[in-house]
């Protein structure tokens, strides 16, 4: 706990220093304002230009039936989902910059009350060759994952349809594929028929999170963590010209070891290596838009007392519609199975006698978006869940009452800028 | 970038290079009397004729005049009305299109949006002051 508080602090103040260096930065060019010699007006207009801040923030209310989600929600109401995000980007030379995101989180249980602070990006941007059509290069640092439609810009809720984020992208495998300590290299090429653009991640993800830990071994009590080894994710996506359609394939392998804890640990020697693959389209027109993503996952774990390899396989169907040019209604309707030979969960039932319900979910959403100005947005949600394979064995630690039919009535306002 | 580091002549110097080109070639002529047309501030030769170019302009994609410099974009916010007319009709995409792809480099860290003005005279005077800019203002059809 202590060291996991000095590093949280430590991150804290990484972000921190580079905030107010770049604060300084800004209070030293509105000095140079007063002088008149226009090298430094040329110099204050390249930091004003080139440096940029931006955030989000955005406070969730939750009320349940049957499980708890984002801290106590049964029969209750919880504000557990706070996401704060403050960026900066600095463009140094016109193929060199800089970028970081500290992210603070509430989440329930996972994070405490308190919340957790973390280096979301860091990065430095290498863009080696530019063209009229395109450009590649490659950033170095904690890069965001590009996983599916949503996954890089999973905290910020403007950038997602719904409160809530489609189960393949359910808040246990958070930590899978949020970001990566390692390399991107990229690639965007336009065309005559529309953006092409690919990314691959290499590197090593965050792995040491216990909501991860807990929902491969489903044991509360076990004593060590998880480490990342070498993994990579890479994406690439087609727009049409018009930005109507968009198409993406994002496939990942992420590779997982387990870290004893203390002298006899039963779990010593446990192994995981995670194949994904996802397919993704949407549709974005002036009024309706549509978008569907299919994803299967390997798990293969090795080292468990019995064998917990499943094939776990996740889709979606979503509509919206655009009342007012501000005002979105949306529709999902989702599906997440842990396990597809055992789609029911009745043979994992009788393996384990745990609820079948452990190892499936099905949803319904339906959800209203007011955009009240650019800068603020408010919606809510109601979603209708059979199943749950999702939720957050942290925020419901009583696995044998975990409900199968359960409500989720959400509430959420959001800023940015 | 040059251009700041010139010393006292700068401003003059700006001034004569200065060219606010009013680009006609997109212009759709639509029965009202208020139309939206693109301005840019830079001396590079650059026709802006095709949609595909505008676009890549305004979705950050294409970053840099042909002479190396790099574009600086102004936009109105969303849910201004000349904004949405500017989208819809010189780049024949929608306000919520250009914002899903500018959210997504700006909370990623990959890119940096365009800078937001608040009116048309704010864009104006952006656009007259800022070497490399590229912005749009609502015109008079009668005036052209």
């Amino acid at each position: 706990m202590k060291i996991f508080t000095s590093l949280m602090l430590n991150k804290f103040f990484y972000v921190l220093f580079f905030l107010t260096f770049s604060l300084c930065a800004q209070a030293v060019d509105s000095e140079l304002n007063l002088t008149e010699t226009s090298w430094q007006q040329g110099l204050q207009k390249v930091w004003r230009d080139d440096i940029q801040f931006h955030g989000f923030l955005s406070q969730g209310l939750f009320s349940t039936t049957g499980n708890n989600i984002y801290g106590n929600s049964k029969n209750s109401v919880s504000a557990g989902l706070t996401e704060i995000g403050l960026n900066v980007s600095y463009q140094a030379l016109n193929n060199l910059s800089f970028a970081v995101q500290g992210l603070y989180r509430r989440a329930g249980q996972r994070t405490g009350d308190w919340g957790e602070v973390s280096l979301d990006f860091a990065f430095v941007d290498l863009n080696f060759l530019n063209f009229r059509d395109g450009r590649m290069g490659v950033r170095g640092g904690r890069v965001k994952n590009p996983w599916g439609l949503y996954n890089e810009t999973r905290d910020v809720a403007f950038t997602h349809p719904t409160i809530s984020l489609p189960l393949t992208y359910f808040d246990r495998s958070r930590t899978l594929f949020l970001s990566m300590d390692g390399g991107q290299f990229y690639a965007d090429y336009n065309t005559a028929i529309g953006v092409f653009s690919f990314k691959f991640n290499y590197g090593f993800i965050q792995a040491d999170d216990p909501e991860l830990l807990q929902s491969i071994v489903l044991d509360p009590n076990i004593p060590g963590h998880l480490e990342s080894k070498s993994s990579f994710i890479t994406h690439l996506s087609y727009e049409t010209v018009d930005r109507d359609f968009m198409f993406a394939f994002s496939y990942a392998d992420v590779r997982l070891t387990y870290i004893e804890h203390g002298g006899f640990d039963p779990y010593a020697g446990l192994e995981g290596e995670i194949d994904a693959l996802m397919f993704s389209g949407q549709y974005n027109g002036e009024r309706f838009s549509f978008t569907g993503e299919y994803s299967l996952h390997w798990n293969r774990m090795r080292g468990l007392m019995q064998d917990n390899s499943p094939v776990s396989e996740m889709w979606y169907v979503q509509a919206g519609y655009r009342v007012l040019d501000n005002l979105q209604i949306m529709l999902r309707y989702d599906s997440y199975v842990q396990n597809k030979y055992d789609k029911k969960g009745e043979s994992f039932h009788a393996n384990t006698g745990l609820p079948a319900h452990l190892m499936f979910t099905q949803d319904i959403v339906v959800g209203v978006r007011w955009d009240i100005t650019p800068a603020w947005m408010l919606r809510a949600e109601y979603q209708r869940v059979h199943g749950a394979s999702a939720v957050s064995l942290l925020d419901n630690p009583n696995i044998m009452d975990l409900a199968l039919n359960w409500n989720v009535y959400a509430l959420q306002l959001a800023f940015r800028f | 970038m040059r251009q700041y580091f010139m010393g006292k002549g700068r401003v003059l110097k700006i001034y004569k290079v200065c060219r606010l080109i009013i680009v006609h070639a997109l212009l759709i002529y639509t029965p009202c009397s208020l139309a939206v047309e693109v301005i840019t501030h830079t001396d590079a030769s650059v026709s802006l004729t095709q949609v595909k170019d505008l676009r890549a302009i305004f979705s950050m994609r294409l970053r840099y005049w042909p002479d190396g410099s790099k574009i600086r974009v102004f936009v109105l916010p969303d849910n201004n009305a000349l904004h949405k007319k500017f989208v819809k009709e010189k780049l024949h995409m929608f306000p919520h299109q250009l914002r899903r792809t500018w959210d997504r480099m700006t909370y990623t860290g990959t890119g940096q949006p365009p800078v937001t003005v608040n009116s048309n005279a704010e864009m104006l005077e952006k656009i007259q002051n800022t070497p490399n800019a590229i912005g749009y203002i609502e015109i008079n059809e009668a005036n052209k």
